[in-house]
This record gives C-alpha cells, structure tokens and sequence, in this order.
C-alpha cells in the first residue's frame, strides 16, 4: 500500500521543514541582512546610522588595493593548496593502493592528520618553525639542505611556504585515501587487456587507469577547493594574515573589516561579492562533476 | 601477472616512498606529544632533547590554570556544544533524510540540491549577521548560540550519509508496517532508527569531530561562559612568550578525543567526509 501523492506531498514537507528551517535561518537569512547591509555605511559602533550609500562599498572594493590583493592572495592560495595536493595525493594513492598489511597501516596513520583541530595544528607548525627553536630550522640544518637558519613568518615568501605547507600536510591524506579508494574500486580487466596490447608504464596509468579514476578525482578537487575557500582558523594563527597583509586571505579580511574594525557594510559587501563569486565557481565545478559522477544525483 | 625485476624495485620505491611520508606526516604530532612530557626546560632546546624522564606535570597545570586559565571548563563547553549541535542535526537530518530518501513530493529535487548547494557557504559570510542578531537579542555567550549554527553546517553531511543508509534499507519492511496500519512517523522510530544504525553512527561521530574542531563561531560568539578549547588554546600565546609545556599539553587533549573518533570510522570517515559519493 504506497501512500498517494497528496498524502506524501504533505508528509514529506512536513518532515523536512525543520531541518530546512534551520539551514534557512544560517544561510538566506544572513545573506539577504548582509546584502541590505551592504548598501549602507554601517558601523558597529553607531548602529543606528546605518546611511543609505549605494554602491559606494562596492566601488571601494573594485579601487582598494589591499582588497584586491586578498582576492589574488585567496585565489593563490586555493589553487596551490589543492593542486599540491592533487599531485601527492595520486602519488600516495598509487603506492597506497595495492592491498598489504604495511598499505593498511599507512593509510590507518594518514588519517591522523586530518582529524587534527586545524587551530592545534597552526599552534604546532608556529612552534616547528620557530626561528631559535624549531624542530625544522634545526633537522633541516642538520642534514645539510639549509645554511643559515630561517625566520619563516617573517618574509611573505617563506611564509606563504609554511601556510601551504600546513594545508598540504592536513589534507593530502584526504586526497590520497579518495583516490586510493577509486583505484581499488577499477577492475583489473581493462589494465589486463591493455597490457597484452602492448600498453605499459606511463601510457598504461594515462590512457585506461586514469580516465577510470576521474570520478574521484573530480570529488576529491572539488571538495578540497570548498573547503579551501573557508579557511580561517589555519592561517590566523599562524600568520594572522601576515607579514604586513601577505598571506592575509578573504576570509580574514572580511572578518577584521567587519568584526575587527566593525566596518559591517564595507565588510558585508566582501562578503556579498565572495558569496557571488563562489556561486558561479561552483556550479560549473559541478557540471564537470555531474558528468563524472551520481554525488549530484538527486 | 608475472613480476619482472624492474617492477619488483619500483614496488620496494613506492613502499620507501610511501613510509617516507607517513613518517614525517607523523612528525607535528611526535612533537606535540613528546613536548608535553618534556620537564620543565627541556622543551626549548637547540639541539632537541630526547632523552628525559617523562612528566606529567604540564596536564596538571594545564587542567588547574597554574599556566593560564584552567582548561577543564573549556573541554566541557567544547562537549557540551559539540553532544548538544549533533544531537540536533541527527534529529532534523533523520527526518529530512527518510522523507529524500522514501516519499515523493513535490520539490523534492530542488530541495534536495539545495541543501547540498549549502556545504560552499563561506562560513565567514554567515558569522557576521548571526553575531550582530545574537547581540541584539543578548544571546553572545550561550551554548544555543553556537549549538544551532554548528548543527546546520553539518546538516547536509548528515541528510547526505542518512539518505544513502535509509536507501539501503528494504522498503518492504515498511511497506508491511504501513498495511499493519504504522505511521510515519512510528515508521521512522521503529523501523528506520535501529537499522540505519551505522550510519546514523557515522554521520554523528563526524559532526561531533567537526563541531569540536571548529574555530571560527566559536571565537566570535563566545567569550568566558561557554569559551571552547580551540579558541582557548589560540590565546596561549600571551604576554609572557609561548609556554611549549602547556601549550602542547593542552594541543595534546584536545587532539586525542578527535584522533580517537577519527580512528574509530576508518573508512567511513572518506565516505562521510565525501558525503557518501566514495564508499
């Protein structure tokens, strides 16, 4: 006896509503406040004088220079992040993949990383990097890759080379495991036959493995960009967006305009062009998703 | 498949390789742990010390705030929030989750789509309006003001993973409830809660490891009622230089309960993590 239509109609909606409530209240409801504040030289400080400006915020942004550099700087940063990890994580995938008892306790020891609170490990990395006592100034000099020893958050270079860094080290494993499950999910088959044709190494992996693999692939890069794009935690504690604003990515900036400086409309309206730019990106991220993969499949 | 030598060392590569990187990925941690056993003095030495006899001396001051504020509230907020928020995500993601999975109705793909669309929210987008709100209506500082946004954040994790356990679920067992005259909603208590069992296990082990990690809320809408450890242990740096001692002794308590919960879904955590697009 399957429901009718109109009884389910009511009953799913029903028990959907609360949950959808919710995700309404934290998601459109802060957008549409964000939005009407954008428009308006809003200041914490003098709630009440919230003046009606136009566009005025949004002409900032389009001029301020610091501004765009944050957008690069995030851009930057997203690309880096997930390609590195991309690169290692196919490399670690396909030493992970073949099934062994050593595979099986590396891959258990990858998982360490990622469940790590991403503001102990930026607490961590500042301390391994110290300049007078880190573990990496010290082992580096030691083995003979360094000379004199390094003040790693003091120039933007080096910096932006511990920020990665920490990204990478936290979220290859997520990568690796993602694709090491794709691997061992191929049949041998196709591998077989194109193997007796003569195919091996390089053109083996390129032309029948990988294709195979890109499902994963597409999960694992999309995934790993949206996550990237929220960072905050990481990077606050361990540079606060320094030196000067060189690693100080979007998030950062709209949190110090907005709750640092209570500038809440400029800040509202990074936020809003954040928000815009993010919901462009993403759904062609998910058309190339859609063709690889049912993840969209409603 | 016959192994020629030249594979047989490419294996023994990878494996070296492999080890290489597992090994030095475990690196921050061995310090973490290692300092926070260290006495007094033996933290910050060039070259490193490792040969010491172990204390734990750092987790007494730590828990009893001889280093800076005492830890132990700021662990219980941190579980309260985190048992509290996914409590509340498992209830509302049970509910949507079964009417995704099993009824029909009209949205249902729009909704469904837009509920996943939710997970590229720019948590820092959200956090602005909800802490002017929370100030206005005197909520800054109070559990439900961190419960409920940490709940909704994990909310299309938790649909994404009940959704695919309840689809897995025989419809015939609730098709012969329902000619026995069950209702949805005993449907949903009696039958569909004990046999999505594991999944509703996986998706709750997540959420709490996501709320306990998570920064961002927490620094801004919490000051010393109900302070979470992670932003407690972000203002260890303080005036008087870092304290390495204390500081990985608290890095270190924070980080085993997650560690431990991270271990315990093994590959779960990808199919969770992935919302269940990778089993």
């Amino acid at each position: 006896m399957k429901p009718t239509r109109e009884e389910s109609n009511g009953i799913g909606w029903a028990l959907v509503t609360p949950a959808v409530g919710v995700l309404l209240l934290m998601t459109i409801f802060p957008a549409l406040y964000l939005l009407w504040a954008s428009f308006r030289r809003f200041n914490l400080m003098m709630p009440e004088n919230a003046a009606f400006i136009g566009l005025e915020n949004y002409r900032n942004i389009v001029t301020n220079a610091d501004i765009r550099h944050s957008m690069l700087v995030t851009i930057l940063f997203v690309v880096a992040a997930v390609g590195i990890e991309l690169v290692l994580g196919l490399l670690l995938a396909l030493m992970l993949a073949p099934k062994s008892r050593s595979n099986a306790a590396a891959a258990t020891l990858l998982i360490l990383p990622m469940a790590v609170t991403p503001v102990v490990s930026a607490l961590v990395w500042r301390e391994l990097f110290n300049p007078n006592y880190g573990w990496v100034n010290y082992y580096l000099r030691k083995i003979g890759i360094m000379g004199e020893p390094i003040a790693w958050l003091s120039s933007p270079q080096t910096a932006w080379f511990t920020v990665i860094s920490l990204d990478v080290w936290q979220w290859t494993p997520f990568v690796a495991l993602i694709l090491m499950a794709g691997l061992q999910g191929i049949p041998p088959e196709p591998r077989e036959a194109a193997a007796v044709d003569g195919a091996e190494g390089w053109r083996l992996f390129w032309d029948v493995t990988f294709p195979l693999l890109r499902p994963f692939v597409a999960i694992a890069v999309l995934l790993r960009t949206l996550e990237a794009f929220k960072t905050f935690g990481t990077i606050r504690v361990l540079t606060g967006g320094g030196p000067g604003i060189s690693t100080e990515i979007i998030n950062l900036t709209i949190y110090r305009t907005a709750l640092q400086d209570f500038s809440v409309g400029a800040g509202a309206s990074l936020g809003i062009a954040f928000l815009v730019f993010l919901s462009i990106l993403v759904p062609q991220m998910l058309r190339v998703l859609a063709r690889d993969s049912d993840l969209v499949e409603a | 498949m016959r192994h020629t030598p030249g594979q047989r060392i490419l294996t023994a590569l990878s494996q070296v390789a492999l080890w290489i990187w597992v090994l030095l990925a475990m690196v921050p941690l061995v310090w973490m742990v290692t300092t926070s056993i260290k006495p007094e003095g033996y933290a910050q030495t060039i070259p490193p010390t490792w040969q010491f006899q172990p204390t734990l001396q750092h987790y007494v001051d730590v828990l009893e705030g001889a280093a800076v504020t005492p830890f132990g509230p700021l662990l219980l907020h941190s579980l309260v929030v985190a048992v509290g928020s996914t409590a509340l995500a498992l209830v509302l993601g049970l509910f949507a989750a079964y009417a995704l999975a099993r009824l029909r109705f009209k949205g249902k793909r729009f909704l469904a789509m837009w509920i996943l669309s939710t997970i590229m929210f720019p948590p820092v987008v959200a956090v602005i309006p909800i802490f002017i709100m929370a100030g206005r209506l005197q909520l800054i500082d109070r559990y439900l003001t961190l419960i409920v946004p940490y709940a909704a954040f994990n909310l299309p994790l938790v649909i994404w993973v009940l959704r695919s356990s309840i689809r897995q679920i025989p419809e015939e067992i609730e098709d012969a409830a329902l000619v026995d005259g069950a209702s949805r909603m005993e449907i949903i208590t009696r039958i569909v809660l004990p046999l999505a069992a594991p999944g509703i296990a996986t998706a709750g082990i997540l959420s709490m490891l996501l709320a306990w990690n998570e920064f961002l809320f927490a620094l801004t809408l919490t000051r010393s009622q109900v302070k979470t450890a992670p932003v407690g242990i972000s203002e260890f740096t303080g005036m008087f230089g870092t304290q390495w001692g204390s500081l990985s002794a608290a890095a270190t308590i924070i980080v085993a309960p997650v560690v431990i919960m991270a271990l315990m879904l093994r590959r779960h955590l990808i199919e969770g993590l992935t919302l269940g697009a990778v089993k």
